[in-house]
């Protein structure tokens, strides 16, 4: 339990049980977690807090798992999204979901499978941001800022990539 | 003198009018003679007394018998429910013409043939009744189309409504997995249990995680057997995957005295098809003849498989020498959900999956096989 990186996790499914359920195995393991029950309750927490990884359930009422997805990564564009659908195929799901998610899982979906998908993503979207960070972080460098103008656009570099 | 002349000049009109009928006559039979001869249709005449007097060509067809032996016997000889028949002929003795649909008659090997019927009365000037004349249609090409379509029809329906049900099904199911999760982790927590009630609530919540796995096995399978779409296709070594297959399946007959081998005439066979989908169909061919054999209960068995590079096919042979498939029950082993697996061990979607999948990708399946001798599939595909 040590060894786990502080996983930030935004649970977005309108089957509040597993959510529950999904959120109580995931704190115990030292995860942080935002439970949500609609895309709509998840957007409005992606415009509060960074998150590394959200489960988002793909047939939900109102906002539905595609859509949420998109709006996740406009706000938070290094958020990795794992789909859980109950629906048809993989396939039908990759057909509906244009944008693409890290990972599609079938529900019930094996807990240990998702884990791992967890880890995975988290792992990819943390080498991604340090990528694209450090390019940014050495361009600003180049623009030859002051001390007091470099710092400002650091943390505006943060802010994005909700570095703390 | 003069009598004797319009005497003979009557008798040679007469003569000439006699003549010219029998040419008449002559054609008359030629073209009912090219009637019977020709006509696909069971077309017979009867007596009085319903004996056979004649039969189109089309006729012995239909019923497999020859006009000689068949002439001289009760029409209703050749059909298989002889009262409602006789109720057909006597209805049209009393109204002069009768219709009977779907008459089921025997063939001379056994097999029912349907027909509709059309039966007149015969009768002579007098206005007597000298027999009947039964016009019958085989429909039994037709009639076995008709039913496939609706068995086409009725499991694309199941296939649907159990896809609709396995849907609903997942969400309440990936509740009950999580909830069990969670208790199994609350109780490796909690002090002050029993060992014994610990263990109790550990087993069961281990069980509640398996039956839950069952069921999505279950409702996992259904939904790809629902799902319609179209075949990605590779290039893939198809000797490759079946070793792999065999692999794979290897702890299900290490413990038993089950041999599988695999025969292929070519080291690598190349074909264009579903690697995914092939694979789903051979596991389920193996695991099939592993439980044919096992079910045998004997000690050893056999599963040989084969594969044969037949111009622009490829064959599988899944042959094993299990119990055998009755033949009563041979043409419902592709239906959904038939199983004669006990309950937990089959789902019955094995088979109908897989010849889904064999159908999709151009392919069919044949069936051999004798109760206490074995079954062979045998699965036959397009290279490219």
């Amino acid at each position: 339990m040590n060894e786990q990186p502080n996983i930030r996790v935004l649970l977005v499914d309108d089957e509040e049980n597993l959510v529950e359920y999904l959120s109580k195995r995931l704190l115990k393991l030292g995860f942080t977690v935002k439970a949500t029950f609609s895309g709509e309750e998840a957007i409005a927490a992606a415009r509060e807090q960074h998150y590394d990884v959200a489960v988002v359930d793909l047939k939900m009422p109102g906002i539905d798992g595609v859509e949420t997805q998109k709006k996740l990564r406009q706000i938070q564009p290094y958020i990795q999204c794992i789909v859980l659908t109950g629906h048809g195929s993989i396939e039908s799901a990759l057909e509906s979901g244009q944008e693409d998610a890290f990972q599609y899982l079938l529900k019930p979906v094996d807990y240990d499978n998702l884990l791992a998908n967890m880890k995975e993503a988290y792992r990819k979207k943390v080498e991604l941001q340090r990528q694209d960070f450090s390019k940014q972080v050495e361009s600003i460098q180049r623009a030859g800022l002051g001390a007091h103008g470099m710092r400002k656009a650091i943390k505006e570099l943060r802010e994005i990539y909700g570095i703390e | 003198m003069e009598s004797n002349n319009a005497l003979s000049a009557e008798l040679k009109k007469v003569t000439q009018e006699l003549a010219s009928h029998k040419i008449e006559l002559y054609q008359t039979r030629s073209y009912l003679q090219c009637i019977l001869q020709n006509a696909t249709d069971l077309i017979f005449a009867t007596d009085t007394e319903d004996a056979v007097v004649s039969l189109s060509k089309g006729g012995e067809k239909v019923l497999g018998y020859s006009w000689e032996q068949i002439v001289g016997w009760p029409i209703k000889d050749f059909v298989e429910e002889p009262a409602s028949f006789e109720h057909l002929m006597k209805t049209c003795q009393e109204e002069g013409s009768a219709v009977g649909l779907d008459v089921p008659f025997r063939h001379k090997d056994g097999k029912t043939v349907f027909c509709n019927i059309s039966l007149l009365t015969l009768s002579n000037r007098e206005g007597q009744r000298v027999g009947s004349v039964g016009i019958c249609q085989d429909i039994t090409d037709w009639k076995k189309l008709q039913e496939n379509l609706i068995r086409v029809d009725r499991l694309a329906e199941i296939g649907r409504l159990a896809a609709g049900v396995a849907h609903e099904i997942n969400n309440p199911l990936a509740v009950i997995n999580e909830v069990s999760g969670w208790v199994g982790e609350v109780i490796g927590d909690a002090t002050g249990l029993s060992p014994k009630d610990r263990q109790e609530i550990e087993v069961a919540v281990t069980k509640i995680g398996g039956q839950t796995k069952r069921c999505r096995t279950i409702t996992h399978k259904l939904l790809d057997f629902a799902r319609d779409s179209a075949p990605t296709r590779s290039e893939f070594d198809i000797v490759d995957l079946l070793k792999e297959t065999i692999n794979f399946l290897n702890p299900e007959v290490k413990y038993t005295s089950i041999k599988i081998d695999l025969d292929s005439a070519e080291r690598h066979l190349l074909v264009n098809s579903d690697k995914r989908l092939l694979e789903q169909v051979f596991v389920n061919f193996i695991t099939n003849a592993i439980h044919a054999v096992l079910e045998r209960g004997e000690d050893t068995g056999h599963i040989h498989i084969t594969t044969v590079k037949n111009n622009s096919d490829v064959e599988i042979r899944f042959q094993d020498d299990g119990v055998g498939i009755p033949t009563e029950v041979q043409s419902k082993i592709f239906d959904l959900f038939y199983t004669t697996k006990p309950p937990g061990k089959g789902t019955g979607l094995g088979l109908a999956i897989s010849k889904n999948i064999v159908k999709k990708l151009g392919g069919h399946i044949i069936l051999e096989s004798q109760v206490g001798v074995g079954t062979t599939f045998t699965v036959r595909i397009p290279i490219a």
